[in-house]
């Protein structure tokens, strides 16, 4: 039986998942949950994602929420086929979950941050806190400075062959490029990581939406 | 040995130095003084780019990011001390799940709310009342979500201790000591998995200074 993703066809957190299932060559069934309806708070979802948040999946009677860890699963799991996306030396994967911390820590709270202020509140009824978005730019762009800096070393943020760590910046800075909010451009090495990564075949076929 | 450089008292530092502890691996703390901004100075900066502590230096490997240094360290020595990552692939999935889950289940709003109420006072700032409130709102539904998870099984991962519980024990000490333990201890199972974790000896170790 395929794996089973549930999500919602554009969510950041589903398309994280859809990118490292492409990358590895993993067939899967998307089976959507409409999220403007409130399905993802109703008990049948619940009760295999206690926090109400898309992505999840069913591998086989396994279930696994959080897309990080749905996709180191994958990696994982898959690691003979498709892309390698998790080194197996023992440096080289301190180097990756380092990348991975990165990604966590000193990029993801400014953009999902400024993606609720400058595009997902509108969605619920909100306005943009404007004095949060510009103190969320600011921050942001002091760690694409050094993201700039890392970049200038070697190709990817764990060396020079791709990681999870690279994907999984895809969704969030999609959606920021999409609203306007460039901050890869004006970097030299951000700029050539960023199309890199956005240029493969697997986000390609997933980043319109599953 | 292995040097760490931190500061005694910061959150991320005493996550790397409980790990040691629980793994019984020595290490030797170099103090970079935070209130000096020796962080932001050149020779630091050189090993971590991003100008935060703590970072390692183990025989000559640098790596930063507390979360990433806590991984490799348990991931080199397996055989002494805590378990405190699975090996079992379906395990290994469930812990990197738990894992997440502190990341932006947990972190993701108390370490704000603990830069408010613990880190500005600290620096003579008034805290902003209406954030605390807005992340403390988003936080309680969160952390039922946690209350149930705890009610089927011991730890976050399942019925082990995991890296993903002790990660939630730095800035959940300091929201707690910050008026906030009510939030805990008015949710039965949660209570109980803190109360377990926060005593623990490597962490009575360290709780007060690295």
């Amino acid at each position: 039986m395929v794996v089973k993703l549930y999500g919602f066809t554009t969510s950041t957190c589903t398309l994280r998942v859809a990118v490292v299932l492409k990358e590895k060559n993993v067939p899967f069934e998307f089976i959507p949950v409409d999220l403007l309806k409130g399905a993802h708070k109703a008990p049948e979802f619940t009760a295999h994602q206690p926090f109400g948040q898309v992505p999840y999946i069913d591998d086989n009677g396994l279930i696994l929420y959080e897309s990080r860890a749905i996709g180191r699963y994958i990696a994982a799991k898959y690691a003979s086929q498709g892309t390698p996306l998790l080194p197996t030396d023992p440096t080289a994967f301190a180097f990756f979950e380092q990348a991975a911390s990165i990604e966590t820590s000193n990029y993801e709270p400014f953009v999902s941050g400024l993606a609720w202020e400058l595009k997902f509140t509108m969605w619920f009824g909100g306005k943009t806190d404007e004095a949060r978005a510009k103190s969320l730019q600011g921050q942001l762009s002091a760690k694409l400075d050094v993201y700039d800096a890392i970049l200038g070393k070697q190709k990817y943020l764990a060396g020079n062959d791709i990681t999870l760590a690279d994907l999984f910046h895809l969704p969030y800075g999609a959606v920021l490029l999409d609203i306007g909010l460039d901050e890869f451009s004006s970097r030299p090495n951000v700029a050539r990581w960023w199309k890199d990564i956005s240029s493969r075949a697997s986000w390609e076929a997933v980043k319109g939406g599953i | 040995m292995v040097k760490l450089y931190g500061y005694p008292n910061s959150t991320c530092t005493r996550l790397v130095a409980l790990v040691c502890k629980e793994k019984n691996i020595p290490y030797e703390l170099i103090h970079i003084d935070l209130t000096k901004g020796e962080q932001k100075n050149p020779a630091f900066t050189a090993n971590q780019p991003f100008g935060q502590v703590p970072y390692i230096d183990d025989d000559g490997f640098i790596l930063y990011e507390s979360r990433a240094i806590a991984r490799y360290l348990i991931k080199k020595h397996p055989n002494q001390g805590a378990h405190l990552i699975p090996s079992d692939p379906k395990s290994e999935a469930l812990f990197e799940q738990a894992a997440s889950i502190e990341a932006f289940n947990f972190t993701t709003f108390v370490t704000p709310i603990v830069v408010e109420k613990v880190f500005k006072p600290r620096r003579g700032l008034k805290p902003n009342e209406e954030r605390v409130a807005e992340l403390l709102g988003l936080l309680q539904p969160k952390l039922d979500a946690y209350d149930l998870i705890l009610s089927k099984q011991k730890y976050l991962a399942g019925d082990s201790v995991t890296l993903a519980d002790l990660s939630h024990l730095p800035y959940g000490t300091a929201f707690y000591g910050a008026g906030f333990h009510e939030v805990f201890e008015s949710r039965p199972n949660l209570a109980r998995w803190w109360k377990d974790i926060s005593s623990r000896p490597a962490w009575l170790a360290v709780k007060d200074g690295a």
